[in-house]
């Protein structure tokens, strides 16, 4: 006697369908799962066996093997156990063969045989879509995640006695509802809803910065700020996924599957429509903002930070391998967490934004310095953020205190965010029709040749680009970060082309130099 | 011929001529004020004038233009009049013509106070430094007692203006149009801050538009009402040099804030350092010390402390705290005194907002 169903393995955020077979042959009463299954798949069995007994079905008192194909892959997670003792009922064909084609199981078993909320819901239902499966069942509270699929349909269930009773047409059982997970208060650095309701209008003075936080939110470029502390960087980075645009469906589903795998999608909004915000501290450990862990690998802040922002205040003061590993989510928009059973990839493509201090004592740039760090501390300092990355961030602001902070609100009164996000919604609009057709979506994604090839510049641009790289003031690269900056600024103003206004202003973007009155007039009230 | 004569007949000038139209004044040398003004008017048996002056103070008579500016709240002063700023004289002095306006419209209350005043202007077209730099030298300046003198242009203009606002400071609004025309349109409410909390003054008929060749004329008014002028941006061709260059005709100090050696925004301000034209200052502290040496010398702490500040922290409650309301009621005093004076008792850490209020601190020193 065997029985077959379908469940899902996750590896990083793709998953793929795994056949659970279980057959019940004579032989003395035990129950081994195969199929490379580690300690957590491995103790379904037990929890398997008291459920299906609690459930009223009977475990039969014979040798059962179960075994989860493709063997070669390994299994970990608790999510399992829905499949397995669905595989053991269907090979004793206490359910009719038919009701379970096409349907994938996903979901842990509590011993009386309830169902428990399991992560990771929204992309194993996309891997089970994926793999040609027309239906779900997954715990009841899990549903809005797993409806957010198109192309399949979902079933919650409560328990196992009530999955049955749904199969074998019998009455359903009134069990109480499945709890949620550990509700996502564990989210350990908040996310862009603790944002809401800041407003760029409430930094004072800073006029400049201010706007290279536009120019970041049109363009998707990443932003440096180098400032003596408490002159408000922190205030200036919290306000720019305000500027956002929300999220595309697809981008959303994206965000919500890594939130899902990581535990920290909320129930009642499965679905996170705007760009996470993510800060981690700087003592945070690698692991924690790479992803990894020591059994179960988990997103780190870099991927749950996909399609948003990766906010690292107090930059130089992280480990180096934390600051080093932003080198491969930078180039390619995704990390790779290699253990030796297995290798795991996630999304990482996010906008990033550094906080620093121009010294260890922070007081490097003020006017009436009292710093005393040797230029040799500061350098070193300046220098724990490596080239290579340094060379990824298109928009650098020095910021120093305003010398009459009290009075900065009123003298220059700044555009409200709700303004400016229009303005980076009209911007983005423009770089999704000039993009549309090519992978890219914003203007920090396109590679420089292919934004020389298909959109060469006006005379008057090009000239002064050419001149900034013939004076050796830009390398090649660095024109190329020039030339994207320079279409952003254009995108903001409206231009269908940068001129070369709009060239000089990215070139005083990127190297901290004011910014013209044409710029000031966007963010100026 | 009586004072009031005389003020009509300049106001007659002023609304048939442009400022600086070396007729009008060839004529008022050899004919006196009161002929060229009859013959304005169209009086036979004075000397000639040209049809176009003729016409346009038939347009637009004196009683008309009178009423315009007393709608406008505004007054015509000339230099018999006791509120007449001495500044302007100067004026008389720098052509073989004299350059000195007939008279000026002023918007705001009380007399004009530009005894102690500094012109800040520069670029329409400023940077985020430029807008930094001009809110805090308006701030600053204001704080240490000056008036801000400039002319609510956008850019460097509005944001000194801005500064010296902030600190409830004195500023003054020079147009190159009438006191009543908001120009630029976008700086009206600011316009009314300032008629409100300062003055705003021109030498053209309420309700006259700006051209082009008054925004120059209008900028001699500027550099004669400073002790000096700072420029704090200017493009090498920026009409803001055109006033540093009235400032140094007039003897005034003219000063000019460096900026990045790379900002076309700097480049009139660095050359007109380099050839000599301007004085090098980053701050108030500079300014001052520049004023200084002309005789000007800057007011100290203490003395800063105007009568009407001593009376008004004497009314001040030590708990409880009144409004600016109930101060102005209780004093019998403007609401632009009541609110210069808190401002400046405040910055002296003599007084605080409180309990909805304000309430008085500490003995006043002196």
């Amino acid at each position: 006697m065997s029985g077959r169903v379908v469940s899902v393995t996750l590896d990083g955020l793709t998953g793929r369908a795994i056949e659970v077979e279980a057959d019940i042959v004579g032989g003395l009463p035990r129950t081994v799962i195969v199929g490379l299954p580690d300690v957590t798949v491995n103790e379904a069995r037990d929890r398997c066996k008291s459920a299906v007994v609690n459930s009223g079905a009977p475990w039969p008192d014979q040798r059962i093997t179960i075994n989860l194909a493709p063997s070669t892959l390994p299994k970990s997670g608790s999510h399992y156990d829905l499949a397995i003792a669905m595989a053991v009922i269907a090979a004793q064909k206490a359910v009719p063969a038919e009701a379970l084609a096409g349907t994938a199981f996903v979901g842990e078993l509590a011993l009386d045989g309830r169902l428990r909320a399991v992560p990771g819901v929204l992309p194993a239902t996309l891997a089970a879509a994926e793999a040609g499966c027309t239906h779900v069942v997954v715990p009841e509270v899990n549903v809005p995640e797993a409806e957010l699929v198109d192309g399949i349909a979902v079933t919650g269930v409560r328990s196992l006695r009530h999955l049955v009773a749904l199969m074998t047409g019998e009455e359903v059982p009134d069990d109480p509802p499945v709890p949620p997970i550990e509700p996502p208060a564990a989210a350990p650095w908040g996310s862009a809803d603790r944002l809401s309701g800041l407003d760029l209008a409430d930094v004072a003075g800073h006029e400049d910065v201010r706007l290279a936080v536009l120019v970041a939110a049109v363009g998707g470029h990443h932003l440096s700020m180098v400032g003596p502390p408490g002159v408000g960087k922190t205030m200036l980075a919290q306000r720019l996924p305000g500027l956002l645009p929300d999220l595309g469906r697809q981008d959303a589903i994206e965000v919500s599957a890594v939130h899902s795998v990581a535990g920290l999608l909320a129930p009642d909004v499965p679905l996170l429509t705007r760009p996470p915000f993510l800060d981690p501290h700087h003592t945070a450990s690698a692991a924690a903002i790479v992803g990894g862990g020591s059994r179960q690998v988990r997103p780190g802040a870099m991927s749950l930070a996909h399609r948003g922002v990766l906010f690292l205040d107090e930059a130089p003061e992280f480990t180096v391998n934390v600051l080093e590993a932003l080198r491969q989510p930078l180039e390619s928009g995704r990390i790779v967490v290699a253990r030796s059973a297995r290798t795991v990839v996630y999304p990482a493509r996010f906008q990033l934004v550094i906080a620093a201090n121009p010294c260890p004592c922070g007081q490097a740039a003020t006017l009436d310095s009292a710093c005393r760090c040797t230029p040799a501390m500061r350098r070193r300092y300046g220098e724990r953020i490596s080239g290579p990355i340094r060379d990824r961030i298109d928009i650098r602001r020095t910021l120093t205190a305003p010398s009459r902070p009290e009075l900065a609100a009123t003298v220059a009164a700044g555009r409200r965010t709700v303004e400016l996000a229009q303005r980076v919604l009209e911007a983005r609009d423009r770089q999704g029709s000039r993009l549309a057709g090519t992978p890219w979506r914003t203007n920090a994604d396109v590679p420089g040749t292919e934004l020389r090839k298909a959109w060469p510049l006006a005379e008057e641009a090009r000239v002064l680009l050419d001149r900034q790289l013939h004076a050796d003031k830009l390398n090649p690269r660095s024109a190329d970060r020039v030339l994207r900056l320079a279409w952003s600024v254009a995108d903001l103003h409206g231009h269908d082309l940068p001129g070369g206004a709009d060239v000089r202003t990215a070139l005083s973007l990127r190297s901290d130099l004011p910014l013209d009155a044409a710029m000031r007039s966007l963010v100026a009230a | 011929m009586n004072r009031g004569e005389s003020e009509r007949d300049r106001l007659v000038l002023s609304i048939a001529t442009e400022p600086l139209d070396a007729l009008a004044r060839d004529l008022v040398s050899s004919h006196g004020i009161a002929a060229v003004a009859g013959a304005c008017r169209g009086e036979s048996g004075s000397p000639h004038v040209p049809e176009a002056w003729v016409e346009r103070v038939a347009l637009a008579p004196v009683d008309q233009v009178l009423d315009a500016g007393a709608a406008a709240r505004a007054r015509w002063i000339t230099p018999a009049h006791p509120a007449w700023p001495a500044a302007l004289g100067d004026l008389a002095g720098v052509d073989d013509h004299g350059a000195a306006p007939w008279g000026v419209w002023v918007r705001g209350e009380g007399p004009l106070e530009v005894d102690r005043a500094v012109s800040v202007v520069g670029a329409r077209s400023c940077t985020t430094y430029g807008a930094e730099v001009a809110g805090d030298l308006g701030a600053d300046l204001a704080d240490r007692g000056w008036t801000v003198v400039s002319g609510a242009a956008f850019g460097i203009d509005a944001c000194a203006h801005r500064g010296a606002l902030a600190v409830a400071g004195r500023t003054v609004a020079v147009l190159a149009c009438g006191v009543d025309v908001p120009y630029p349109q976008a700086h009206a409410t600011l316009l009314d801050r300032i008629a409100h909390e300062g003055w705003i003054i021109a030498e053209h008929p309420p309700g006259s538009v700006p051209h082009r060749h008054r925004f120059l004329t209008r900028n001699r008014l500027i550099a004669a009402l400073g002790a000096g002028t700072v420029v704090v941006e200017a493009a090498p061709r920026s009409g803001s040099l055109n006033t540093l260059r009235w400032a140094d005709r007039l003897g005034r100090s003219s000063m000019a804030v460096p900026g990045s050696v790379l900002s076309q925004q700097s480049g009139g301000a660095h050359r007109a350092v380099r050839e000599g034209e301007a004085v090098l200052v980053t701050s108030a502290d500079d300014v001052a010390q520049e004023l200084d040496g002309l005789g000007w010398s800057d007011l100290g702490a203490t003395e800063t402390l105007t009568d009407d500040s001593r009376r008004l922290h004497a009314t001040l409650p030590r708990e409880g705290g009144v409004t600016v309301g109930e101060l102005v009621v209780l004093l019998d005093a403007s609401l632009r005194q009541v609110r210069a004076g808190l401002a400046l008792l405040e910055r002296r850490g003599h007084a605080r907002r409180a309990d909805g209020g304000w309430i008085a601190l500490g003995p006043l020193p002196g």
